[in-house]
């Protein structure tokens, strides 16, 4: 039987966000439960994020956000419909005001964690709701 | 739970004389105003001048922040104001570029122009405060051109003008950034610093240790990497631009974050205030006295401002705070309660300039200087802080300075080695967070504060401004400008753009026009993000 590749998830930040602390400890988490992390670093815009996601074929992006570019999470979202990868996940993490937590799923986020979420949530949300494309 | 310092240094159940063995009262502390003023530099100390007790204001336009600021004046702002730049500023792009004009207005001021000072300070005193913009390396030299053109069109007096308007070049690597190399952000903060420097302008350059030790770095680290920045910094003022010492002194503050290790956050402050004084004294060989004191800015520490239950937060800026004072600081500004959820709101302004007046005008803690000295604890945690520093420092130097440590990775290695600790020390309930992994209650629970709100179209409004008022400019006085700016900077390093900027900055040319045209001559995009074509043709 093949071997399962391992889950694949791109942590970024987004726009001219470069606060990146967020991004380096997630992406430590996630390397340490076995998952694969492709780190874009600061300074990526929503088309260069989903240019990645396409070329290194991952199961999940999570954008690491300090303050209100939220306009770009949903540009990512919209170019994913607009490649059809629409099974990548988009989960987000940081600084996020409640009001705009509620407006990010409706667009499409599947999650959102807050400052402080325990290591252990990050992964198991993302071992349990990955999907993968057929 | 950890019994240890944030540097990881074990603390005992007591302290006595026995851990401050051969501590000499006149060479290690002194009485405040004397050598090597661990106990500060004032007899009087707050008797005398009470710290800037600011509020960092900037968000949206111009215009908003001017009446933000306005306000902060009448909620109990004394000594000085301060604005921090907006995420376009801080590259810097203007706000009509089309990744500018998502984010124009994010997080602080958009001041891409003179025009945008002008609204920023009308009916605003420019002397008899300080003031103090924070931004990036990248922004820095619009920032004081901004001061010079507006002195002059408005016939103030720039000797009169006291604050800061410029930056150190290492933000890049703490994550706290503009997008500029670092030869280029060395070059603008010296060609701003030594501008200033002789033209006798009272404008400062933030030293921010502050930046660093949010990303993570504990305090032996911001120490040690705030004296080496100083070091190299002066050094090169110094030697490359051939500035007398005495004259360099007078311009870096240093920035240091706070946080809530009430005992060790004191110790810090005292043991930079020795550290810089040495450095000061017996390397650079100051004459003067006023060369040993830097002066010491606080920002209460943001990151310790946790999502949860965000009231608690004002506890922890009160804790801050005092701390602050006690370690005797000139001015202090608060991390907010809400500072894990946005911008400050009107709500968590008041609160956090009313904890500095409760601690001002409540506790007695401006009666006295330095109350701590002479405490066992906090005399051996002044020691340790610095020994521990200096071992850090020590290593930074022998890697040739702090450029050298930076261009190498261990800089960036050691602040994110310190972001991951700092997480796992949370996470294994080692450092107690309440709220957090204490006293945890469900989100439903969690108490309800005003959110200041920042919408996307605020950055478009700003962005079409920028635009449309970008045409009604005499083009051809700015392209002049830029040409010799373009032409200065094809020179030696060493030559300063500083009057080609300020010529520029009259003829409201825009930060990303000025910046731009730096880096077309020095064989770099016009725009950092390759998304814009140079507007000028210099052949």
């Amino acid at each position: 039987m093949e071997k399962r590749k391992p889950i694949k998830v791109i942590v970024s930040m987004i726009g001219l966000d470069d606060h990146s602390v967020g991004g380096v400890v997630v992406s430590s988490i996630l390397r340490n439960a076995g998952i694969e992390v492709v780190y874009l670093g600061t300074y990526q815009m929503p088309a260069m994020i989903v240019q990645a996601a396409i070329q290194e074929d991952v199961d999940v992006i999570g954008i690491s956000s300090h303050a209100s570019n939220y306009a770009q999470i949903e540009e990512v979202i919209d170019l994913l419909r607009k490649n059809k990868m629409d099974h990548v996940l988009v989960i987000c993490g940081g600084t996020i005001p409640k009001k705009q937590i509620a407006m990010l799923k409706e667009k499409g986020v599947t999650e959102v964690f807050t400052p402080q979420t325990s290591s252990e949530s990050i992964v198991n949300y993302i071992v349990s709701n990955v999907r993968r494309a057929n | 739970m950890k019994r240890e310092t944030d540097y990881g240094n074990p603390i005992k159940m007591f302290y006595g004389p026995q851990d401050i063995e051969g501590l000499d009262y006149e060479r290690d502390l002194a009485d405040p105003g004397i050598y090597p003023y661990t106990r500060g530099y004032y007899p009087k100390g707050y008797r005398g001048r009470l710290w800037t007790q600011r509020m960092t204001a900037g968000l949206g336009s111009s215009i908003e922040t001017n009446k933000v600021l306005k306000k902060y004046r009448k909620m109990g702002e004394r000594g000085g104001m301060c604005v921090i730049c907006d995420r376009t500023f801080a590259m810097p792009i203007d706000a009509d570029h089309p990744i500018g004009r998502k984010e124009a207005g994010v997080l602080g001021w958009p001041g891409g122009s003179l025009l945008e000072f002008e609204e920023l300070m009308d009916g605003i005193p420019m002397t008899g405060q300080s003031v103090t913009l924070l931004s990036t390396c990248g922004s820095a030299p619009l920032q004081l051109a901004y001061i010079v053109a507006y002195a002059e069109k408005n016939g103030v007096d720039l000797s009169e003008i006291h604050g800061a308007a410029m930056s150190y070049p290492f933000a890049n690597c703490f994550g706290q950034s503009d997008c500029q190399p670092l030869d280029l952000n060395v070059k603008l903060f010296l060609d701003s610093s030594e501008y200033a420097i002789r033209n006798k302008i009272k404008m400062r350059s933030t030293i921010i240790s502050q930046h660093f030790r949010e990303a993570g770095a504990n305090n032996a680290q911001a120490l040690a990497v705030e004296m080496a920045m100083l070091n190299q910094l002066c050094g090169l003022l110094v030697n490359e631009r051939g500035l007398d010492f005495d004259d360099v002194a007078m311009l870096p503050y240093e920035l240091v974050s706070i946080g809530t290790r009430f005992f060790e956050e004191i110790a810090k402050i005292r043991a930079f205030r020795r550290m810089w004084a040495k450095l000061a004294k017996e390397k650079f060989k100051a004459k003067k006295d006023r060369s040993c004191q830097m002066v010491i800015a606080v920002h209460t520490s943001g990151r310790t401002m946790t999502y949860q239950q965000p009231l608690n937060n004002i506890v922890r800026a009160t804790i801050q705070t005092l701390a602050g004072a006690i370690g005797g600081c000139s001015a202090i500004d608060n991390a907010t309660m809400d500072n894990a959820h946005a911008e400050p709101s009107a709500l968590a302004a008041r609160m956090s300039l009313n904890t500095q007046h409760i601690v001002a005008d409540e506790t007695g803690v401006t009666d006295v200087v330095d109350p701590m000295a002479g405490s066992y604890f906090v005399e051996y945690l002044t020691n340790k802080v610095e020994e521990e520093a200096y071992k850090i420092w020590n290593r930074i130097e022998e890697m040739g300075g702090m450029i050298a440590a930076v261009e190498s990775g261990y800089i960036k290695d050691m602040v994110e080695e310190a972001m991951r600790e700092r997480h796992r020390e949370v996470e294994s309930g080692d450092r107690v967070i309440i709220g957090v992994n204490k006293l945890v209650i469900p989100p439903e629970e969690d108490f309800e504060i005003p959110i200041q709100e920042v919408k996307p179209e605020d950055s478009e409004k700003i962005a079409r401004r920028m635009e449309e008022w970008k045409k009604t400019r005499n083009m051809g006085l700015i392209k002049e400008c830029l040409s010799q700016l373009y032409e200065d900077s094809g020179k030696d390093d060493k030559y300063n753009l500083m009057p080609s900027i300020i010529e520029a900055v009259k003829a409201y040319a825009t930060a990303a026009e000025v910046v731009g045209v730096i880096r077309k001559a020095r064989g770099l995009s016009y725009d950092p993000f390759n998304m814009i074509e140079c507007p000028f043709n210099f052949d």
